[in-house]
């Protein structure tokens, strides 16, 4: 049995902007693990291929095994067509089994399992063609299979799910150096630390309400408190941070100050003091000394976000901080307001005051207002450096996708521009 | 209607704080009149509001003196079909 993954629609995956911007949904990290490994591990197929849209396609093939984009993919199997944003927690469809097309109540697709007896039926020149015909010839079935909707879903039922990621693994103790004199509160059995990692003398794990696992290679420096539950991926360094509970940090990360119920995505720093919260950091960001979001409201009324820069949507909950694209940079000082958007690749100078609440993708957001600054080709050259600080390579395939994200994401900047000129010329 | 010239001069002139009288053709926007690389951001999008054109930002930035934005700026606008008095 072959499991697909299949990216979209575009309605969709704009509500997991900015972070969805360069990356398939099934990638965006939850818990000590992504959302692809979690249903992965669920269905457990022999064989994996995916549909991404078409301009992250060239770059997602350098950073998976799996077959991308290839129509060759569906035939020759029995099929699974997942929808990436169901929950795995409660997915239990059988992967083999009569065909049936199960939709939602809203018609979006939650799955299709084709059995291969029944491909012959089906055509299709690409994937959208191939589940309109599915859909089409398939008996349908209406689920109740419940999906992510936005970003700050994810977010807010971290802390849960890193304790349930963290049973599953059914790994336990120190297997790397934990340096004396360590304080664990709790649990020593909710404490994991990985061969390679190091915990430095003077660093509190607090395991009472949570697990804490520390993964491969990662050090944790002096005067750090870890308040579980939190995962703390491979290589990344913790110098002296509060991180508070519900984190999950991915690879290759340097983390200080204070840190609460967040994901960071991988490759990212936020070295110095400064308060993040509720937040979900791309890859690639570097926070400036002292970089704060507020995620509470002073009247603690829900927190509303704008994703298009124009139409807020109210997230329902009375914490979210911020959603930070890749490769975004902060100054020292910079000041987020409740429920920010942050897009990729902007680079942000602090004012003093809290910013607005919508930052477009390749802004440049200096003097309070939304400029084209030095222009992509200086955040290219930036980003050059900045991938290859941690040996990883910039490459001409990346550029051309960003090129296109840089097309897609011009309505909201230009917007913005226009309003920071109009404010400019006052 | 104003030259370019004149038009660069006074927008350089309203952005970087100095009289047009101070500004002449061969002065560099950052070692003579003081632009530091936030105020050569604001000279860029301030042309292009004043001349209605759109400049690429690299090419833009790299224009070191007053007298070089004068003709950049004008080519610009040649690109664009834009009028302007030469």
């Amino acid at each position: 049995m072959r499991l697909i993954f299949v990216d979209g629609p575009s309605e969709v995956r704009r509500n997991f902007f900015p972070l969805a911007l360069s990356r398939p949904l099934w990638e965006l990290r939850y818990g000590m693990t992504s959302l692809a490994e979690k249903l992965l591990s669920r269905v457990n197929p022999q064989d994996v291929a995916c549909f991404v849209p078409d301009y992250m396609a060239d770059v997602y093939r350098t950073k998976t095994k799996w077959p991308v984009n290839d129509t060759s993919t569906l035939a020759g199997d029995d099929l699974l067509i997942v929808n990436p944003l169901v929950k795995a927690n409660g997915f239990d469809v059988r992967p083999s089994g009569p065909s049936e097309v199960a939709l939602n109540d809203q018609g979006h697709l939650l799955y299709a399992r084709v059995a291969r007896a029944d491909l012959k039926k089906l055509s299709g020149e690409d994937i959208d063609a191939f589940l309109t015909c599915s859909q089409a010839n398939l008996p349908n079935i209406t689920s109740s299979f419940a999906t992510w909707q936005y970003t700050w879903d994810l977010i807010l039922t971290n802390a849960e799910q890193i304790t349930a990621d963290f049973a599953l693994t059914g790994q336990s103790g120190i297997e790397g150096t934990v340096e004396e004199p360590t304080a664990i509160r709790g649990s020593k059995k909710d404490v994991y630390v990985a061969p390679g990692a190091t915990v430095h003398p003077m660093v509190v794990i607090d395991a009472e309400h949570g697990p804490v696992y520390i993964d491969e290679d990662a050090e944790i420096q002096p005067f750090t408190r870890i308040e579980g539950p939190c995962y703390i991926g491979k290589k990344s360094i913790l110098l002296g941070a509060k991180c508070r509970e519900g984190n999950s940090i991915g690879p290759m990360c340097r983390i200080g100050g204070e840190l609460e119920e967040s994901i960071i995505q991988g490759y990212s720093n936020k070295y110095h003091d400064g308060f993040i919260g509720h937040s979900y950091v791309g890859e690639w960001v570097n926070l400036g000394a002292l970089t704060t979001n507020s995620d509470l409201k002073n009247d603690y009324s829900t927190v509303s976000m704008m994703l298009d820069g124009r139409h807020p949507t109210n997230t329902g909950s009375a914490k979210v901080g911020s959603l930070i694209g890749d490769h975004t940079k902060t100054s020292i000082g910079t000041l987020f307001n409740t429920g920010s958007y942050v897009g990729a690749m902007t680079v942000v100078m602090a004012t003093g005051k809290p910013l607005p609440k919508f930052i477009p993708s390749f802004g440049w957001f200096i003097e309070g207002i939304v400029t084209k600054g030095f222009g992509k080709r200086s955040l290219y050259t930036t980003a050059q450096v900045a991938v290859g600080r941690r040996g990883c390579q910039w490459s001409e395939t990346e550029q051309a996708m960003w090129d296109k994200i840089f097309e897609m994401t011009a309505p909201a900047r230009n917007e913005a521009i226009k309003k920071g000129r109009r404010t400019m010329m006052r | 209607m104003a030259t370019v010239a004149e038009r660069v001069i006074a927008v350089t002139a309203q952005v970087l704080k100095v009289t047009p009288e101070e500004v002449k053709a061969e002065h560099s926007f950052t070692t003579d009149l003081g632009a530091e690389s936030v105020q050569s951001i604001e000279l860029v999008a301030m042309f292009e509001e004043e001349f209605g054109i759109e400049m690429d930002e690299d090419a833009a930035l790299a224009v070191e003196t007053v007298g070089g934005a004068v003709e950049f700026i004008a080519n610009v606008c040649k690109e664009q079909g834009v009028d302007v008095e030469q």
